[in-house]
């Protein structure tokens, strides 16, 4: 190859060689110890041991960042207070703003807004009827306080059914026999009610 | 004169005997609110010589009379229409006499009536064979004022779809108004009544519906009703409305109706009636009378509770549904008080007026035992504790309520209630106020005898009434039975000692034939060397409305060894007693102390007296006499008493005490039964208020948070968060009742600058901003409106710089937050309304308190616009109530007006009513008050109501007969000039002026005239600015004669100054002094037509019959019966012939004379009142006026 060999070991010796030093030895670097949070799951007996381990857990396992939730009685009771309160008012005063008010003070209309009282055809309906909101309220109730309501129907108020029981049985025996052999015959044709027999054709004159 | 016989029967005051009546209503026309009909009835002459039949009717236009189809002549004539035919006298004496007399001359209980038939010739033969008539009267009804209620909503749709309904109403005795008929409660007969209505509609009634049957065009349709039972005319009703029809799912004979939509309500609100019917069934052993009973629940109620044969017709009001609490036992109390009043009342009436006490004494009671059964003792006891304080206060302020008036035969002067303005001669004369005190009084009296015989044989004695009755009642009328069903007073005593065999007549002469309560007054020493009580009894018996008692008087002491009873004997002199004591005084032994119950409690006894061994003294604690007790004992006494006693009432007696002591001690004792659940809740509710006012008066010495804060938040707020109230839950009512109160009690508190603690009013506004209604199965409407009720309470007067005007800038902060609070409840309501608008009632209230403590600026108008027709009843009634303050504390003229303008307008009697009682008792000025607002033009206003504006309506009537006796008293109103001698009355009346050519006084009169018009003309004119109204008023005015017979015999009564002087001077000089100043002077023409009958007016009144008569001169006959109750009877006979001569003259020279005298005074009458007005306006001297001025000085003059 028109090279000389005995020349290597001078050519090695030459004074600009350049030595390259044997890399250091390291320690092998270890796995980093922050990433094991928690334990690596042990196979669930239905994967074969040769399987690989799982990953750590941090890979898989969600970390719930948000803040804790209010669960705090007062706070929630305080909130739902003044959530009320805001809509109301918002909504009174979008209703006064819309229509005719009164006003307690002469110079100022706006401040304290009252929604003009306006007479109604049939003012006895709207003071009588439970309104749709109150509806809703006794119906959920009704259902979930159906006992309760049982029990305390009969305290203050109709203290007496009880006590009164026996001796009244015997005095309406006759009346409440009746009535109930009405209601267990059932239905309306029973009742022999005068304002529920049909209206009469005006075939005869009926005059007295 | 209608006498009962005792137990003879009952002896009619009219000369037939009604057996039968048909009353056929063929059309209503709910448009024009009218009704056509017919009425037949079926009579039987008592007397061979009956030739004019007198019936009663008032409003009905009655077109054609046929007595056994015989055309028949009648003669209508009513003197209620107007009751004094002139306005000189206004004097509120005079008018009440006139008013008796008036009522009595149309009163069917003295066989009297409005209508007078004349039976034809042809049948007189008939009628001496006392043969039957038969009366058959076409009338009609239009725009009925009174008696027929319409409600017409306005709005789109047929009558049916609108809801517009007719019922009949009314003040007693009422039918008069809607047909013709007897309207007596002791003229029994059978009925058949028919009722044509459109086909949408149900026309309820008396008795059983035979059958409904429709018209030929099939539009209509016919009730036909049939009544077998006999009844009183009186007792006869009527409600037709589109009704929904609810039969009752425990009594199918039982049938309930209401308007539309309001089905649920009904169902849920009468799902208790036959419990009420179960237990009096029980009680009298006695089956409901009729066979079938209806309810009917309209708008618009004239009361809330009215009761008919074999039906009731209530407010509709009164329907709500379950989620309602405080509004639940309020009906069923109602619903209660109708049904005993079916039994008494309705099947069971009464033989006159003055038994009407019997009747609602006895359905008062057996209502009275229902409450006890169904509501507990407890309630019971703390009812009868308040009907007893109401009496007695009523009686202590009015002077007595009599339950059995007993007027001599004849003309006896002595009327037995001359302390009242009113005459309770009849129903129809007395104070509402006064019946209602009344129907109190005989229920409590009726507890009394039942005190004395026991309540089984009080119960055997109704039992005993209403078997006769019930046997009576199957009798045909031939068999003259049926005045069986009647009650009279002495027949029910008589009952009563035949039952019980007991001699009550000591008991019913002290409580029903006189009048009065018993004010006990008691102190006590105790005497430890005797070991003796020394109670000390002392009456009043020398106030007004006080009676003296003699006899048992019961009296327990509570000892330490026990409670026991002493029956006192009180006597006329004897003060003291001596009641020896049954324990030594011996504390440090530590026992329990045995109660009246025999309960046995450990007491602390450290706070008594060491040496005495009483621990609390109760005088009369059963209630058994009518009375109010004013006891001293002291402090430690009435705590011991409100923790230890276990009667109700003892406890409230002890709270009410111990407003006066307060200490500590009765703090702790308040606080204490405020945290005892077994205490009755309304001891607890009023121990709230006691604790607030003892914690304002300790004030400065008071330790720890407000007064019942700390025990609100530990019973209803969160245990984690004490300063959140929790959720609504009301299950436990007792707890309800207290939540809703403590706020209200606690707002009440105030610190030593008198203002609110801040700390409270944060509290309350909490309470509302956490108020959370979701989970609860009721409604906190009522909570919600004592929140603001409370909020109202903490107002206190504003710190108000030299007047300056009230407005934003400068309120308040705390008001601010109040404000708000108000403005956003108030505007939620139009959005989501709570039941009978509770918010809104008391919103409407805490804004008037604003503005009455200055914080707001005091204006009427929001008021004015929720008083308006179209807003609910409960809230008209608040904003008129504010309004009527306004009127008072502003002395607004304008708004008196507007008030009394409504009275006159509104839609509903209630209404009406309803201003006239808050006027009355809250009066803008009383008499001997100086207010601008009393003047002349008023009182004519007020006389005009009274006297003629108001004769559809009994009630209202009486009532504008309170209020001008609140506002002027009895006596001539002070600010019409002073009566001076002769010429007193005739100053305003300028139709006297006429009388004076009738007599030779003319002479004398034409100076006179001058005088006075000189004295007197310029403060008479002044009042003239009222002129227009008189002159609508006066639309049937009188003639002037006639003026002059009333004004002689008034004088007496008229000028109480001298009424001797005035007579004599009448009599000798013949002068009429009258001068007819400025007053409604279009009228007088009207008053001619009048003057015809001046005459006959005399004869009239002896025998009605004789001679024809047109309308309105039977107005006279009430005038001459009064003269009779005058003061002053001996010139009355002069006078009368007197005025009947001149009664000839009279008219003749009426016309041109007043034409052109009036004309002229008239005219010259208003310049002057103008210039004086000028003159003398200025002075400050305004709230007298002018007139009044001059009239103090005249008397001098005269002189």
């Amino acid at each position: 190859m028109g090279f000389n060999v005995e020349t290597l070991p001078a050519y090695a010796k030459r004074s600009q060689r350049m030595v390259i030093t044997a890399p250091p030895v390291t320690n092998q670097p270890v796995t980093p110890k922050a990433l094991t949070a928690g334990q690596n799951k042990p196979h669930p007996p239905h994967i074969p041991g040769h399987f690989p381990e799982f990953p750590d857990p941090h890979t898989y396992i969600k970390t719930p960042t948000y803040r804790e939730p209010v669960s705090d009685y007062q706070v929630l009771r305080e909130k739902a207070a003044s959530q009320r309160r805001d809509v109301e008012r918002a909504l009174t005063r979008f209703m006064a703003k819309t229509g005719e008010t009164q006003s307690l003070f002469k110079d100022d209309v706006s401040t304290f807004p009252l929604i003009a009282a306006r007479p109604f055809t049939v003012p006895y309906l709207t003071a009588l009827l439970p309104s749709e909101l109150e509806m809703q309220q006794m119906e959920e109730t009704d259902s979930s306080e159906q006992d309760e309501q049982t029990d305390t129907e009969n305290l203050p108020l109709h203290m007496s059914t009880e006590e009164a029981g026996p001796e009244k049985e015997n005095s309406s025996v006759l009346q409440q026999s009746s009535s109930l052999a009405g209601s267990r015959n059932g239905e309306e044709n029973v009742i022999d009610n005068p304002y529920l027999r049909p209206v009469k054709k005006p075939k005869i004159r009926r005059k007295k | 004169m209608n006498r009962k016989k005792g137990d003879k029967g009952f002896e009619s005051p009219r000369p037939y005997k009604l057996t039968h009546q048909v009353v056929c209503i063929n059309n209503i026309n709910f448009q024009r609110k009218s009704v056509v009909g017919y009425v037949e009835l079926t009579i039987f002459p008592t007397v061979a010589n009956l030739n004019r039949i007198k019936l009663n009717s008032k409003q009905c236009r009655i077109y054609r009379v046929r007595v056994n189809d015989l055309e028949a002549a009648f003669i209508y004539n009513d003197p209620t229409l107007e009751v004094c035919h002139h306005e000189s006298k206004q004097n509120l004496n005079y008018f009440s006499n006139a008013y008796a007399a008036a009522v009595s001359a149309v009163d069917p209980d003295a066989g009297n009536g409005e209508l007078c038939i004349k039976v034809p010739s042809e049948l007189w033969k008939h009628v001496d064979e006392l043969k039957v008539l038969k009366v058959h009267i076409n009338f009609s009804l239009d725009q009925p004022k009174g008696g027929l209620h319409f409600v017409v909503p306005d709005m789109e749709g047929n009558m049916a779809e609108r809801g517009a309904h007719v019922f009949s109403c009314g003040y007693q005795n009422s039918t008069r108004f809607w047909f013709p008929c007897v309207d007596s409660y002791s003229e029994l007969c059978t009925w058949k009544l028919e009722y044509t209505v459109d086909a949408a509609m149900v026309a309820v009634s008396n008795g059983d519906l035979v059958e409904t049957v429709y018209t030929h065009d099939m539009r209509k349709k016919t009730f036909h009703y049939m009544l077998t039972i006999p009844t009183a005319a009186s007792n006869i009703s009527l409600a037709i409305g589109p009704f929904e029809i609810l039969v009752d799912p425990y009594m199918h004979e039982v049938t309930h109706f209401c308007l539309p939509q309001l089905l649920p309500l009904l169902k849920h609100t009468t799902s208790y009636l036959h419990e009420v019917f179960e237990f009096y069934e029980e009680i009298l052993t006695c089956r409901y009378p009729y066979s079938c009973f209806k309810t009917v629940f309209i708008d618009e109620a004239y009361v809330e509770v009215a009761a008919y044969a074999s039906m009731s017709i209530f407010s509709t009001n009164l329907l709500h549904s379950a989620m309602i609490i405080d509004e639940t036992p309020l009906t069923r109390r109602c619903l209660a008080q109708a049904l005993a009043q079916q039994f008494f009342g309705c099947f069971i009436s009464r033989m006159s007026w003055s038994d009407e006490w019997v009747l609602k004494g006895i359905s008062g009671y057996i209502y009275g035992l229902w409450m006890k059964k169904t509501f507990g003792v407890n309630e019971y006891r703390h009812w009868i504790k308040q009907e007893l304080d109401q009496i007695v206060a009523y009686e202590l302020k009015t002077g007595g309520v009599l339950l059995h008036p007993i007027f001599g035969g004849g003309k006896e002067k002595d009327n037995p209630a001359s302390h009242l303005h009113f005459s309770i001669k009849h129903p129809h004369t007395l104070s509402w106020e006064y019946y209602t005190m009344f129907q109190c009084k005989a229920h409590l009296v009726m507890r009394l005898i039942e005190n004395r015989i026991s309540m089984e044989f009080m119960l055997q004695v109704f039992n005993k009434l209403l078997s006769l009755a019930s046997t009576a009642s199957s009798q045909k009328f031939q068999s003259h039975m049926w005045s069986q069903m009647l009650v009279s007073t002495s027949g029910f005593l008589k009952s009563i000692s035949n039952v019980s065999g007991k001699d009550i007549q000591p008991l019913i002469k002290q409580w029903v034939d006189q009048s009065g309560v018993v004010k006990f007054y008691g102190s006590f020493a105790f005497n430890r060397k005797r070991n003796v009580l020394e109670l000390e009894i002392k009456q009043d018996y020398t106030s007004p409305g006080t009676q003296k008692y003699v006899g048992p008087l019961k009296v327990t002491v509570q000892e330490l060894d026990g409670s026991f009873n002493h029956t006192l004997q009180i006597e006329e002199n004897s003060l003291k007693h001596d009641i020896p004591c049954h324990s030594k005084s011996r504390r440090n032994k530590k026992k329990k102390i045995p109660l009246m119950n025999g309960e046995e409690v450990d007491m602390d006894l450290s706070a008594m007296d060491a040496d005495s061994p009483l621990l609390w003294i109760r005088i009369d604690p059963d209630m058994s006499v009518l009375r109010k007790v004013e006891f001293e004992q002291s402090d430690f006494m009435w705590q011991y008493q409100l923790r230890y006693e276990r009667d109700v009432v003892a406890q409230e007696e002890a709270i009410l005490a111990l407003e006066k002591f307060p200490t500590p001690a009765s703090r702790l004792a308040l606080t204490d039964i405020l945290e005892q659940e077994q205490c009755f809740y309304r001891v607890r509710m009023l121990a709230c208020f006691c604790l607030a006012k003892i914690a304002n008066s300790m004030v400065s010495t008071w330790t720890g948070p407000p007064a019942m804060k700390s025990l609100f938040t530990r019973m209803f707020c969160c245990k984690t968060c004490p300063n959140i109230v929790k959720t609504n839950n009301f299950m436990n009512f007792q707890s309800y009742f207290l939540q809703k109160t403590m706020p209200v009690a606690m707002a009440l508190l105030r610190d030593v600058h008198n203002l609110c603690p801040k700390e409270v009013l944060m509290f309350i506004l909490d309470l509302i901003k956490y108020n959370d209604n979701r989970k609860n199965k009721f409604s906190d409407n009522y909570y919600r409106a004592e929140l603001i009720d409370a909020l109202a309470n903490s107002v206190t007067p504003a710190v108000s710089v030299n007047n300056e005007v009230r407005t934003l800038d400068n309120l308040n902060p705390d008001v601010r937050l109040i404000l708000e609070e108000i403005t956003r409840f108030l505007n939620m309501e139009k959005l989501l309304p709570s039941y009978r608008h509770t918010i809104t009632v008391s919103c409407l209230k805490a804004i008037r308190v604003l503005q009455k403590n200055g914080h707001v600026p005091s204006d009427p108008a929001l008021f004015k616009s929720y008083a308006e027709y179209g807003h609910f009843v409960d809230v008209r009634i608040a904003a008129l109530e504010a309004v009527v303050d306004y009127t008072k504390v502003d002395r607004s003229y304008e708004e008196l007006q507007w008030l009394l303008s409504m009275v006159q307008n509104d839609p509903v009697p209630y209404i009406r009513h309803k201003i006239l009682d808050m006027l009355t008792k809250n009066p803008p000025f009383t008499k001997n008050m100086e207010s601008p607002l009393c003047n002349e033009a008023l009182v004519d206003q007020l006389w005009k109501l009274m006297n003629s504006g108001t004769s559809h309506d009994w009630r209202l009537r009486c009532g504008a007969v309170d209020l001008y006796f609140t506002l002027f008293g009895l006596s001539r109103p002070s600010c019409l000039p002073l009566p001076e001698l002769g010429l007193v009355l005739n100053l305003k009346e300028k139709k006297a002026v006429l009388n004076p050519t009738i007599i030779p006084e003319s002479v004398a009169n034409n100076q006179e005239p001058v005088i006075s018009s000189n004295n007197h003309g310029q403060s008479v004119g002044f009042q003239n600015t009222e002129d227009d109204h008189l002159i609508k008023e006066t639309a049937s005015s009188i003639s002037g004669h006639q003026q002059g017979v009333k004004r002689k015999a008034d004088m007496p009564l008229g000028s109480p100054l001298e009424p001797g002087q005035i007579l004599e001077k009448n009599e000798d000089s013949k002068v009429k002094l009258k001068i007819r100043f400025s007053n409604s002077q279009e009228e007088e023409e009207i008053d001619m037509d009048t003057v015809h009958d001046s005459q006959a007016f005399i004869y009239h009144h002896l025998n009605m019959l004789e001679r024809p008569s047109t309308p309105g001169k039977e107005q006279s006959s009430g005038e001459i019966t009064m003269h009779p109750v005058s003061a002053a009877p001996l010139s009355v006979f002069s006078k009368e012939s007197n005025s009947s001569k001149h009664s000839d003259h009279h008219h003749h020279h009426h016309h041109e004379h007043k034409k052109k005298k009036k004309k002229h005074k008239h005219k010259h009458k208003h310049k002057h009142k103008h210039d004086t007005k000028e003159k003398e306006k200025d002075p400050f001297v305004f709230s007298n006026s002018p007139a009044s001025a001059r009239s103090i000085r005249s008397p001098s003059l005269s002189d």
